[in-house]
């Protein structure tokens, strides 16, 4: 109880400083913020309203206060330009980034946890079948060759030489398999989000047109319909999410199946699975969780490119195009927002070990 | 803080993450990962070297010519490598231009980076008490802000008036390269600082400054320069994000011409505007982080790695 209350002291002085810091910063802005922030797109009475509104020329202490109280109080102020409550749009723009998120998580936890608990298992193992070092590159080398003979496209031959990879190394079996995860982990942790998304579109978009840019469809409008409307920018951000979990799930994994009550569970004649899912997984779940917490940044940052990207009227586009408007108050009350969001995902994270791990609960109720 | 004991004594969770590899080396096998390497190394030295000597390089066309013989949007031939854009300028000369610009801006942010960040973890891993605390508390401030969400909002700001400035890019994009910079800096200070060699040169009465650059310093050397081309690749690829939305500067970057050719039509019609930049972005971070993580496999690196 008393480390709860430690954690929520110190994320409550870190969301002050934050978002004083990001409110100072803004009025250091020369000129008249409701000008400035406008671009003198605006009507005299609105400039006037916003004056009252920001109590422009008072102390930049009194003008936090006056913010911070709205923003608590859940009036995230609106803007200048068409004089729409922020909140107003929040409330329309929220649905699909929370979508988004939801369904980006269980993509990436769905490709990481059954890659990672795989790569952690042979991880160590010594190989079913012995395939010689060069017979891999033999072969991808004679793919290449006769790709090139018949004159397929670059981008078959890509395809053809990874599949042959993923064979030949599953063939081999054991820590094959491990390294075939791991490097696919790696490669996947390289590629920029904006490269992902890229791709992705031009994929499935437009040379297979299994995938529709036209937007979000709520759920209310049915089902289908809706992950059809979601279903590549949800995998694009959980892919590029995927490597992270994987890395860290395999690592802690690995570690795991060295304790001795592996051994013991394997001596009593349990069968492997449940040794990986009850005794394995179970305690690295807690690094899933604090990873999942920290994620929650990768996931804004996908979420603000890949929105923009597929025209989702989401959360992260609404961001953007306040920024490309110059809205900078605005602007600022959504750095402010995505930042509570985010160290209240994390303080959520802490707080939720203890539920998880009675070793934790039992440690903090000593110190 | 609120890290957990195993019982190796490796901390599992918490303030510190440990590096994925759990005793068991990751990925391929060393002679290969020598390999993977030296290719990571020459793809580096290659890159750095075409676009930063490319204006003298007699296969790099100037970017601004217009070639209408080639056609709009053609796509790659042997005259121009990576085909023509929509004004028929060499997609090839571009994407080197472009490079120059986005391997520059990260560089500088990252060195910039490296210097505070090195500095500020160094004073905080050797002084501890209140410098540490207050350096500790500073960087978790700026961790509470997605990456991209700040460097858009300094560099709006800074940017405030006119256009999207070189200088308020790299100094928003320094900002990010701060704070992870000084978390690796601080574990590695902290345990060097500890060391009997340190002690002694306190004990012979050497001065603070003297210690912390002759004595921790060059310890701490290892750990900086391996994250640094991991900082690197991070910040190449935000400027990028950031440019692929709009936000970055007027100049080519890779990402500026990833987001000049994603439209519909251009992805149909001509998909090697994008899909150059795109290639040659994804290799280059994958170098980066091929090389940074084998620095730090090699140097035996284990502190927070976020």
């Amino acid at each position: 109880m008393k480390y709860a209350l430690t954690r929520l002291a110190q994320a409550v002085v870190i969301l002050i400083v934050v978002t004083f810091l990001t409110f100072w910063m803004q009025t250091l802005l020369p000129g008249n913020p409701c000008i400035v922030a406008t671009g003198g797109l605006t009507s005299d009475e609105l400039v006037a309203k916003c004056e009252v509104d920001l109590k422009v020329g008072e102390n930049v202490f009194v003008r936090y206060a006056d913010w911070g109280t709205n923003f608590i109080s859940g009036d995230l102020g609106e803007s200048y330009v068409n004089g729409r409550t922020v909140w107003d749009d929040l409330k329309q723009r929220f649905p699909p980034t929370g979508f988004l998120f939801l369904y980006s998580q269980v993509v990436a936890l769905g490709v990481a946890v059954p890659g990672g608990i795989w790569a952690a298992y042979m991880a160590g193992r010594k190989a079913k079948r012995n395939i010689p070092t060069w017979l891999p590159f033999a072969i991808v080398g004679g793919i290449v060759a006769v790709s090139i003979a018949l004159g397929t496209s670059v981008f078959t031959l890509i395809l053809l030489a990874i599949f042959a990879t993923v064979v030949i190394q599953t063939l081999r079996g054991g820590a094959a398999q491990d390294q075939l995860v791991s490097a696919s982990a790696f490669f996947l942790l390289s590629v920029p989000v904006v490269v992902l998304a890229i791709v992705g579109q031009w994929l499935f978009a437009i040379r297979w047109n299994l995938y529709d840019l036209s937007g979000y469809t709520p759920p209310s409008e049915g089902l289908f319909d809706h992950v059809k409307s979601l279903w590549l920018p949800s995998v694009v951000i959980g892919l590029s999410l995927s490597p992270v979990y994987l890395r860290l799930l395999r690592a802690d994994m690995i570690q795991n199946l060295q304790q001795d009550f592996v051994n013991v569970a394997k001596a009593k004649g349990m069968p492997p699975s449940t040794i990986l899912l009850r005794h394995v997984l179970r305690p690295s779940t807690l690094t899933l969780l604090t990873v999942a917490g920290l994620n929650v940044a990768q996931l804004v940052n996908g979420a603000v490119i890949v929105e923009v990207l597929y025209d989702v009227d989401g959360m992260g586009s609404y961001l953007v195009s306040k920024f490309l408007g110059r809205e900078f108050i605005v602007v600022q009350t959504l750095v402010a927002l995505i930042a509570t969001i985010f160290v209240l995902a994390n303080l959520a994270v802490d707080l939720f070990y203890g539920v998880v791990d009675p070793r934790v609960r039992v440690e903090r109720s000593k110190g | 803080m609120t890290a957990i004991s195993r019982s190796d004594g490796t901390t599992g969770a918490g303030d510190h993450l440990v590096i994925p590899d759990g005793g068991v080396p990751a990925g391929p096998k060393r002679r290969k990962g020598e390999l993977g390497y030296r290719l990571a190394v020459g793809w580096l030295v290659l890159v750095i070297f075409v676009c930063f000597f490319g204006d003298w390089l007699w296969f790099v066309k100037d970017p601004g010519t217009l070639n209408a013989s080639s056609g709009i949007k053609s796509g790659p031939s042997g005259d121009h490598w990576m085909g023509t854009d929509a004004l028929t300028r060499d997609m090839f000369a571009r994407v080197v231009s472009g490079g120059r610009e986005s391997l520059m801006i990260g560089g500088i942010a990252t060195a910039i980076g490296m210097v505070v960040g090195g500095l500020l973890g160094l004073v905080a891993g050797y002084f501890r008490g209140w410098v540490d605390s207050l350096i500790s508390a500073a960087t978790t401030i700026i961790f509470a802000v997605p990456a991209l969400v700040l460097v858009l909002f300094v560099a709006a700001l800074r940017a405030n008036s006119g256009g999207q400035s070189r200088t308020s890019l790299i100094g928003a994009l320094s900002i990010l390269a701060i704070p992870p910079i000084t978390r690796i800096v601080r574990a590695s200070s902290l345990q060097w600082s500890e060391r009997e060699f340190v002690q002694a040169a306190r004990v012979i009465g050497a001065k603070n400054g003297r210690i912390l650059f002759r004595t921790v310093l060059p310890n701490v050397v290892p750990a900086l320069v391996s994250f640094a081309f991991l900082a690197l690749g991070i910040t190449i690829v935000v400027e990028a994000g950031l440019a692929a939305i709009g936000g970055s500067i007027p100049e080519d970057t890779w990402g500026k011409i990833i987001n000049e050719g994603r439209g519909t039509l251009d992805l149909q019609n001509a998909p090697h505007i994008a899909m150059a930049p795109s290639l040659v972005l994804f290799l280059t971070v994958l170098a980066l982080n091929w090389v940074g993580d084998s620095l730090v496999r090699k140097l035996d690196i284990r502190e927070a790695l976020l």
